[in-house]
């Protein structure tokens, strides 16, 4: 921090506030440039002086106006300065020569008629030129001119569209979001080109003025959704955004609760399939994750997979995935209240060999598990967070290693181990992170109410935390619709993923407000299924004249 | 009423079924065999026919003042004092039975799964659960119980279908019983078990569409009706009349006899409990709101939420009174019959009078043109 005193000079025997930069640039506030090339760069350097990423050059316009270009020298585009701004400046371009160039003049030739830049604008207040420069735009002031000409000339070091890491999938795009906004917009634009998409933006966070974009489809999503998202996301107030995660803190509607309430996605195939359903994203700069809202519990253990396979694959899979959900949730507190308070249930070969495997172990059930379960989680953690050359050798390590001699050392029982093992997987096998990770937290709780109340206590922990789902609401969309509150629709893709020609409509859950996704309510998908009109038949001479038909569709629809 | 009017008809529908069963299923073939012998179904279906009367006399009721429950509209039809009056009676009886619910499950599982846990703890453990989901608005109440309905009706249909094949005919014969006194009162042992639909005087003033009230309450008693009907049935062609005179809970030993093919698990009664625990807990869920609900609507207080927390340990004190389960049952029993008066009698009284009055109404309307 630096204290300016000559700024405050009138506290007198005060103490000297604190004052910063950006302190500088608010007293600046809407104050015009004077055309005075001193003057300004004077005010710019008493702001930014102190940076020496700062440049800044001298310059003749077309070798008779004096003029200076602003910039911070590693957030442009060299290359783009050089030629496409400096050089049809300083060099009077062909179809200029020889005309008159008077000062009131110059600026409408500079933007109409020299500068080959599409992005270049005027402006007269100091501190946004100021704003305008943080930003990564190149400014330049002309001496006796109260404009100065703004171009955006942001080039930032961006990744390379990559496949995205949390979210793999066999058959699909292998596209995913990067940091940079714009690349990501790009990509849901490409994917959508229609005149209803569309994307605003606004700036959130004092320090880094994050762009925010919600995107949405219009005539789709239902207007008071977009209302509320606009509404939250305007009433944040907070110094930084680094992440799309913080934004997700602010909107959601319950934040107490364990579940994801919006959901995040590195994969612009899903964002645009969400879009279509009459959801709103939320992308942020220097995010790869794009936040959807509003959001229902059985979307996160749906993949974009589902739908590009085909739907009996597509089906299977996701009644896979609910079994692997519900071991997660609650295979340990089954195990517990078995072994501890109904071994009479287990069959009696079965029973008599976990007997066996529990004969050494001194620790109830209860103990045991959470003490494996536990080691599990920090065993998970520790394989996120290190590097991936050690990652993959501690896995096997912990997984093998320690299970075996926990075992061995009479800590826990081999069928511990073995139930413990199939929650892991069954949790990893959740698609969405972060209500794996809501379960996976809530298996705690249970196994405690196992510990204590047996299967009682299972489900009375299991209609808890339904009770708490079924209370929840993202953006005013219950969380547990389609199932309750009922939802015809919205069904035909819960358990089951229907073909797509079943679900004629968009899911009524989400207040649509255009419902149809498939033109007519009677559709002819099946038809060329029908005996009696068997195109082949028809057409089986007609293949090799050269008729570029599909066979069939075109010509009887 | 701050909530927008949402509840469907299916949902409407589902709470009336999830509220009626209950724990009421497993003394349920008891009580239909001590009054009827081997007439055990004809009782059953006689007390549905008695409740259903109840329900659609209530429902009615409902649907001619759409925005009110009972607690308002007694105002109206019979005068805020005798109306206040009256509906004093309907929530105390609510709030015992919530009371009476809870120990009947805790007595359950203290002595089906649970011997050395203590009574107090399973009774509180289970009325906690209602009272923090009673938090909720009537909204998700309504979301609450449709979710459960096949939780609920599931374990009920699958004993039933596996003792099919323990079961004897000879055992239901003669259909008609001996003893038609005890028949009667059997009647309406059994009707109070469904006095729990009496929920519905709640839901309509939330209904999207009222008018389809009747639908609801027909299409809610037919599905419970039907489960409680062959329920009995079953039980008492496995067990015959006299054999079950010695049980407690019929119910839950028809659940001991089956089993799962392939010896998956050895025995499945443990199981079927531990789903009922969601059967009781939307029972107990729904006679508790309506207590709160009742209560709150009576003092025009604006919210509910204060008054769960407020009114659990005077049910906790209530549900821990009767001295044992012998004396639990007598209690139930009697409670059951005396709150027919409340859940059958008063509508049916509002009800005329109601009618009367509107019938006048309309004739000073003619005199007057």
């Amino acid at each position: 921090m630096v204290f300016r005193k000559a700024n405050y000079k009138h506290s007198g025997r005060k103490r000297y506030p604190m004052t910063s930069p950006s302190k500088d640039l608010e007293v600046q506030d809407r104050k015009y440039i004077t055309g005075s090339l001193k003057d300004t760069e004077e005010s710019i350097k008493a702001i930014l002086g102190e940076n020496d990423d700062l440049s800044m050059k001298h310059f003749k316009i077309f070798g008779q106006y004096h003029a200076a270009i602003f910039c911070f020298s590693d957030l442009v585009n060299q290359e783009v300065m050089n030629k496409e701004i400096l050089k049809p400046l300083m060099y009077v371009p062909e179809h200029l020569i020889g005309r008159e160039k008077p000062l009131t003049l110059l600026m409408d030739i500079i933007m109409n008629e020299a500068l080959y830049h599409s992005q270049a604008g005027t402006e007269k207040r100091i501190d946004l030129l100021i704003e305008a420069l943080l930003l990564g735009k190149t400014v330049i002031f002309i001496e006796g001119l109260k404009e100065a000409i703004q171009i955006e000339t942001k080039d930032v070091e961006k990744r390379s569209i990559a496949q995205p890491e949390t979210e793999q999938v066999i058959l699909g795009p292998r596209e995913g979001f990067i940091e940079n906004i714009a690349t990501n917009i790009a990509l849901l634009r490409y994917r959508l080109p229609t005149a209803d998409f569309q994307v605003k933006t606004m700036k959130i966070g004092r320090l880094t003025k994050s762009t925010v974009a919600y995107c949405y489809l219009k005539g789709i999503a239902s207007e008071t959704v977009i209302k509320e998202v606009e509404k939250r996301l305007s009433e944040i107030d907070i110094d930084a955004i680094l992440d799309v995660g913080y934004l997700e803190q602010f909107i959601e509607d319950n934040p107490f609760s364990p579940f994801p309430q919006t959901q995040s996605t590195e994969r612009p195939d899903r964002t645009v399939a969400n879009l279509i359903e009459g959801r709103v994203a939320i992308l942020v700069d220097g995010s790869p994750f794009a936040l959807l809202v509003p959001v229902v519990f059985n979307q996160f253990y749906q993949t974009t997979e589902d739908y590009s396979s085909r739907f009996l694959m597509g089906s299977f899979v996701r009644m896979a995935r609910i079994v692997a959900l519900v071991f997660s949730l609650i295979f340990p507190s089954l195990y517990v209240s078995f072994i501890s308070f109904n071994p009479e249930l287990l069959p009696t070969e079965f029973a008599v060999a976990v007997a066996g495997g529990r004969a050494g172990v001194p620790y109830p059930a209860v103990v045991e598990v959470l003490l494996i379960e536990v080691a599990m989680e920090v065993l998970r953690e520790a394989t996120v967070r290190l590097p991936k050359q050690v990652g993959g050798a501690l896995s096997i390590v912990g997984v093998l290693v320690i299970g075996q001699a926990a075992v061995e050392a009479g800590l826990s029982s081999p069928i511990t181990v073995v139930v413990i093992a199939i929650t892991t997987i069954g949790s990893f096998a959740t698609p969405a992170y972060s209500a794996a990770f809501a379960l996976r937290m809530l298996r705690f709780p249970i196994m405690i109410l196992a510990g204590i109340f047996g299967l009682y206590g299972v489900v009375i922990g299991v209609i808890f935390i339904f009770n708490h789902m079924l209370s929840l609401k993202s953006f005013g969309v219950p969380y547990m619709s389609p199932i309750s509150p009922e939802n015809y629709q919205g069904m035909k893709d819960v358990v089951f993923r229907s073909p797509l020609w079943w679900m004629p409509k968009r899911p009524g859950f989400l207040h649509p407000q255009n419902q149809n996704r498939l033109k007519k309510n009677d559709n002819t998908v099946l038809k060329h299924n029908k005996v009696g009109n068997d195109q082949r038949e028809e057409k089986s001479n007609g293949g090799s004249e050269g008729n570029y038909d599909t066979p069939g569709n075109n010509d009887h629809y | 009423m701050g909530d927008p009017k949402e509840i469907t008809t299916l949902q409407a529908t589902t709470i009336i079924i999830s509220t009626i069963i209950g724990v009421g299923v497993l003394p349920l073939p008891l009580f239909a065999v001590r009054a009827g012998e081997t007439g055990a179904p004809l009782v059953t279906l006689l007390g549905i026919l008695l409740a259903a009367t109840g329900l659609f006399i209530l429902t009615y009721l409902g649907m001619r003042h759409p925005q009110k429950t009972i607690i308002t509209y007694s105002h109206d039809i019979i005068g805020k004092w005798l109306g206040r009056f009256c509906s004093i009676f309907v929530i105390v009886f609510f709030y015992i039975l919530t009371g009476l619910a809870a120990r009947e499950f805790g007595e359950v599982v203290v002595s089906a799964v649970l011997r050395e846990t203590p009574l107090e703890v399973t009774v509180l453990v289970m009325l906690l659960l209602a009272c923090i989901s009673c938090r909720n608005n009537i909204n998700v109440f309504s979301y609450i119980h449709n979710f459960y309905v096949p939780i609920i009706l599931a374990p009920g249909l699958i004993i039933v279908a596996f003792s099919l094949k323990n079961s004897n005919l000879l055992y239901l014969r003669p259909i008609i019983g001996n003893n038609f006194q005890d028949m009667a009162a059997g009647t309406l042992t059994i009707s109070a078990l469904f006095q729990g639909a009496f929920i519905i005087t709640l839901i309509i003033p939330s209904m999207k569409k009222p008018a389809k009230a009747l639908k609801a309450s027909f299409w809610g008693i037919f599905v419970s009706g039907g489960l409680y009907l062959l329920i009995v049935i079953a039980t008492v062609s496995v067990f015959g009349s006299e054999e079950i005179k010695q049980i407690f809970w019929p119910t839950l030993e028809l659940a001991r006899t089956t089993s799962l093919p392939g010896n998956i698990l050895q025995r499945l009664d443990v199981i079927f409990l531990a789903v009922w625990v969601t059967a009781v807990f939307t029972t107990l869920f729904s006679s508790y709101y309506l207590t709160i609900h009742s209560i709150k609507e009576l003092c025009n207080l604006k919210d509910h939420k204060m008054l769960t927390y407020f009114i659990l340990p005077f049910v906790f004190i209530f549900a821990m009174l009767p001295q044992n389960i012998v004396q639990m049952y007598k209690v139930i029993q009697d409670i059951g019959r005396a709150g027919l008066v409340i859940t059958f009698l008063y509508p049916g009284l509002l009800l005329l009078i109601d009618v009367f009055k509107g019938w006048r109404k309309k004739r000073s309307v003619v005199q007057k043109s």
